[in-house]
């Protein structure tokens, strides 16, 4: 168990503010956020490279802030690809098992099999330089699992990939990180889709901050703010001004129709968030076209409403005219309140 | 602006190459047209760059013609082009404020002060800079850095085409979103030819009226985002556009018809197959997945991934085969358990050694 | 417009050539002409317009009262360039490494201040530090010893270690470190088994750098020594007297450079062998 208590640093780019959360062995956490909103500055902190100014950081109930980088069972996965350039590819991943006191023997074989395992047997006395930017990340995941670490840290390590070479060793993920699964493992990314695919539990950061954690669905279900809302969706959650008066969702003076299953207490402006598929075509809501795309098997199409702009998701080929005028229906059983200041207040009747 | 003919454009980095291996980019003939998007899509060493570079003028092709409007400018410099080029990195003077970094291209070219500062102010409302338009632009983040470059390429009014080097590759993607978007917005208002250079599908296939996908060095299918995807080529372009790829099935050759025993497909009409190996493809995200009813085929739920709006379902057929399915049911769907999986005969591809029939 | 272009091309670099060759086939004809061929006019081709002899090599290796020692200053140069070379580069790579890793903060001096403080040794005019130099050097008994230019010259050779391997070290990523320790390495350990093994690159520009500053120095050498410990360039002056010998002269500084040459050469070889290209981009 690792547990960050209250801890904040002081870091010029990004100080972090008062962080806390308790990780479990035996679990993959994926820290959700833009650049620059803290995720490294986290993974550092956890890792010893960055220091402390407040708060206490503990493994299994040991405090971990006066312990070394080079004892603290960790290994971590850059986004850059970083390896030993004057080691062979072999002599790389056996190097943190050597440093741990294994046989020369023994440390060559356990290298073998995680090169192995990553699939590049046979690239063993190959030079780091000499391959591909997929095969050197590949060498650095071998070098990170090999050591069986009680946490395996990986930054943002599909970022500097082409899109395809991300696609597959996401895939292969699950896969190798069975190798640790008795450890923590912290996998920071930008995309939504992938914190969402491979972790057990997600961390959304925004601003040094943790806005959010738990399991991915439910945050995305349920996000508490705005600004969670925003950032695990992708295509965006389009996010509008409305008011709830009279028990009524106003939206630009209209009201919305009743039955949404949505619990509408107390009048006053809110926002509401709108998920790209909660649109569709058809229905008596009036609507302009800014610019329709076509994203593999969805079209995204950005319209102009009359309570503002919304992104709608549609399933299969869609030709749309810049600036037609269409007809398109909400589906207000997926729609997410949030208060003026940007929390959730969603609340939907059971069996709504 | 331009229309760009390639004729039987290719480029070898060796000289006198002999056979087609030597090509870096082989041979090929492509029109593009005036004010149309475009999407140049490959993995890295597939000779994109080497296309952009021949475009931009930075390389010389070993091989034929390159023509703007009818022009021949193969051995013409980068500077009589009007190319506007936006890179990977953002390149901008960072010591100069907005404002003077979009003028900096027209100063050069000792234009009037006035029809300076009257072209930027048209450019910055195009690009919506007014607000930062005054501060210096180290402060501003990757993305609008990323649309100044863009902009100073455009100041120009003599711009023939803009060429766009991954340059959503630094960026978030809710910031690519928004800036993919704008970069259509430009287009739609200037009619500039766009050229993009791209790994990412997805950014290709919503960015690009016309994709030209690209694998070690030659053109492998060119055509509008909906023609690759529903009608890909060969299985590279079946796999490369689209995530997940598309799936491969194996089949065997029933009196004449194909049979597909992993979806039970039969009946597909054999017409003129020669010999050669047979396999037909389905997209994930035409396979549907209903509660088994009985009679045709199931297959095993292995792997369930939530991605949000979607979910990625790893099903294991009857006959061993692995496949995935794009689904948009909202509830949980549980690991081990058989769904019915069906496919419209019109979303079935057959290709025959790796080419669509 | 190729054509043209290449002439062009290799006619400048023929003229740059001649420019930079001129000097050491001038030294190289001077060391076999004799006093007459030397005071009579220019003259450039042997047998044609001068008759060669070998006097001018033969006086650097003569023994007796007619022969110039050329040995003693040869190695007494050779190992103070050495000593102070190696001096420097070991101090100067520690100092360079400390420097681009960790911030250091006294009182209102930094790291910027720091290497600053390290390369002002070199904005000096020497003569300046001559005299302090010199009084130092007579205090603690080590005028004209080999033991007291080591000192001066790893004074003045460390600026540049450090400068340049300060350069160097910027160029390797920190995460590399970073990498060693979390596979368990100490700090020093990271430098010694990961940094060092690859700033090869690095170390030979300083070293080289070191060497040629060192070998080449006259000023300090002249001030700082007087009869016991020559070093060649000093003597190569000395041998300057009424009468100048131009053809030992000749001979004596073309040897005094050969030990550079070769270096370059070897150096150069290394390098179009590609293992000094950078293992970073």
């Amino acid at each position: 168990m690792l547990s960050l208590k209250n801890i904040s640093t002081t870091h010029r780019k990004r100080p972090l503010c008062n962080l806390s959360a308790e990780l479990e062995s035996g679990k993959i956490y994926t820290i959700l956020g833009r650049t620059g909103a803290g995720k490294t500055e986290l993974l550092r902190i956890v890792m010893g490279l960055d220091d402390i100014a407040d708060g206490h950081l503990e493994l299994d109930g040991q405090n971990l802030a006066d312990r070394p980088v080079r004892l603290r069972q960790m290994s971590m996965v850059y986004q850059q690809f970083i390896n030993y350039p004057h080691l062979t590819v072999v002599q790389n991943v056996a190097f943190p098992l050597r440093r741990q006191g294994f046989s020369r023997a023994d440390a060559h074989d356990r290298a073998m099999a995680a090169l192995a395992l990553v699939g590049l047997a046979g690239f063993e006395h190959r030079m780091p330089p000499e391959l591909s930017g997929g095969q050197q990340q590949r060498v650095a995941i071998a070098r990170a699992i090999v050591k069986k670490a009680r946490i395996l840290l990986m930054d943002e390590p599909l970022a500097n990939l082409d899109y395809k070479l991300r696609e597959k060793l996401r895939e292969e993920f699950p896969r190798l990180l069975a190798e640790n699964a008795d450890g923590i493992i912290l996998y920071s990314t930008t995309e939504p889709a992938e914190a969402m695919q491979l972790g057990h539990e997600m961390i959304v950061m925004h601003e040094g901050c943790i806005l959010a954690m738990g399991a991915p669905a439910d945050i995305f279900e349920n996000p508490a703010t705005v600004e969670v809302a925003k950032l695990v969706s992708d295509p965006p959650v389009s996010i509008c001004h409305g008011e709830i008066a009279n028990g009524q969702l106003m939206l630009a003076g209209t009201a919305l129709p009743e039955g949404a299953g949505l619990v509408l207490k107390g009048d006053g402006p809110i926002q509401v968030g709108i998920r790209p598929d909660a649109l569709s075509i058809g229905g008596d809501m009036p609507a302009k076209v800014v610019l329709a795309e076509f994203s593999g098997s969805d079209t995204i199409v950005h319209l102009s409403l009359e309570f503002g702009a919304a992104v709608m998701l549609l399933e299969g080929i869609h030709e749309f005219k810049t600036d037609q005028s269409i007809q398109v229906s909400l589906d207000t059983s997926t729609l997410l309140l949030f208060s003026a200041e940007g929390k959730n207040i969603t609340e939907r009747r059971s069996n709504g | 602006m331009a229309e760009i003919t390639l004729r039987n454009l290719g480029h070898s980095y060796l000289p006198g190459p002999k056979s087609e291996d030597d090509y870096a980019l082989k041979p090929v003939d492509l029109v593009w047209e005036d004010g149309k998007t475009y999407a140049l899509l490959g993995p890295s060493g597939c000779g994109k760059t080497t296309m952009l570079n021949i475009i931009s003028g930075l390389l010389h092709p070993s091989d034929g013609q390159l023509l703007f409007d009818g022009q021949d400018v193969t051995h013409k410099g980068t500077s009589e082009r009007n190319i506007a080029q936006v890179f990977q990195f953002p390149v901008i003077y960072t010591t100069k404020s907005v404002r003077r970094n979009l003028a900096f291209p027209l100063e050069c070219r000792k234009w009037d002060p006035k029809k300076i500062a009257a072209r930027v102010a048209e450019v910055s409302e195009m690009l919506d800079l007014d607000d930062i338009l005054d501060m210096p632009a180290r402060q501003l983040s990757a993305d609008q850095k990323q649309l100044i470059s863009l902009g100073r390429g455009l100041v120009r009014d003599d711009v023939s085409a803009v060429l766009l080097d991954e340059p959503l590759t630094v960026i978030d993607p809710q910031m690519k979103f928004a800036l993919r978007r704008k970069l259509r917005q430009i287009n739609r208002h200037t009619g500039t030819t766009m050229i993009l250079v791209t790994h990412d599908q997805s950014e290709a296939m919503s960015f690009a009226d016309e994709v030209v996908v690209m694998k070690d060095g030659r053109v492998q299918q060119s055509g509008r985002p909906e023609q690759l995807f529903e009608r890909p080529e060969n299985t590279f372009v079946g796999y490369f556009i689209g995530s997940p790829p598309i799936n491969l099935f194996d089949v065997d050759v029933q009196h004449d018809n194909l049979h597909c025993p992993a979806l039970a497909l039969t009946g597909l009409r054999r017409g003129s197959f020669e010999e050669g190996a047979l396999k037909i493809g389905v997209r994930p995200e035409h396979i549907r997945v209903t509660e088994p009813k009985g009679t045709g085929a199931t297959a095993m739920v292995e792997a369930c991934e939530n991605l949000g709006i979607e979910q990625i379902l790893s099903l294991r057929a009857a006959n061993g085969e692995l496949f995935k399915v794009k689904s948009r049911l909202r509830q949980k769907i549980a690991v081990g358990r058989p769904l019915a999986v069906s496919v419209a005969e019109k979303d079935v591809l057959v290709f025959q050694d790796g080419k669509l029939v | 417009m190729g054509r043209t272009y290449h002439i062009i091309k290799y006619l400048c670099l023929l003229v740059w050539t001649a420019f930079v060759v001129f000097p050491f086939l001038w030294a190289l004809s001077t060391s076999f002409k004799d006093a007459n061929a030397v005071t009579s006019g220019a003259r450039y081709l042997p047998w044609v317009e001068f008759e060669p002899s070998v006097q001018g090599w033969t006086s650097l290796f003569a023994s007796g009262s007619q022969g110039i020692n050329i040995v003693t200053p040869f190695l007494n140069s050779a190992s103070v360039t050495l000593l102070a070379s190696i001096v420097s580069l070991g101090l100067g790579t520690l100092a360079a490494y400390g420097l681009s890793r960790y911030s250091y903060k006294v009182g209102f001096v930094k790291n910027s201040d720091i290497t600053f403080f390290f390369i002002s040794q070199r904005i000096m005019p020497p003569i300046v530090l001559a005299i302090p130099f010199f009084l130092m050097l007579k205090e603690i008994q080590a005028l004209d010893t080999i033991f007291g230019l080591v000192i001066v010259y790893v004074a003045l050779l460390l600026p540049i270690a450090v400068w340049v391997m300060t350069d160097f070290f910027a160029s390797i990523p920190k995460e590399l470190d970073e990498m060693a320790m979390i596979d368990g390495c100490t700090p020093i350990g990271a430098f010694f088994r990961v940094v060092l093994p690859n700033s090869t690159a690095g170390l030979v520009v300083a070293g080289m750098f070191c060497l040629i500053f060192g070998w080449n120095d006259f000023f300090f050498a002249f001030i700082l020594t007087f009869t016991e410990t020559q070093l060649l360039p000093v003597a190569i002056v000395s041998l300057n007297s009424s009468v100048t010998p131009w053809w030992s002269l000749s001979a004596f500084a073309l040897i005094s450079v050969t030990p550079l040459a070769l270096i370059a050469i070897v150096v150069e070889r290394f390098m179009s062998r590609g293992s000094l290209a950078g293992a970073f981009r």
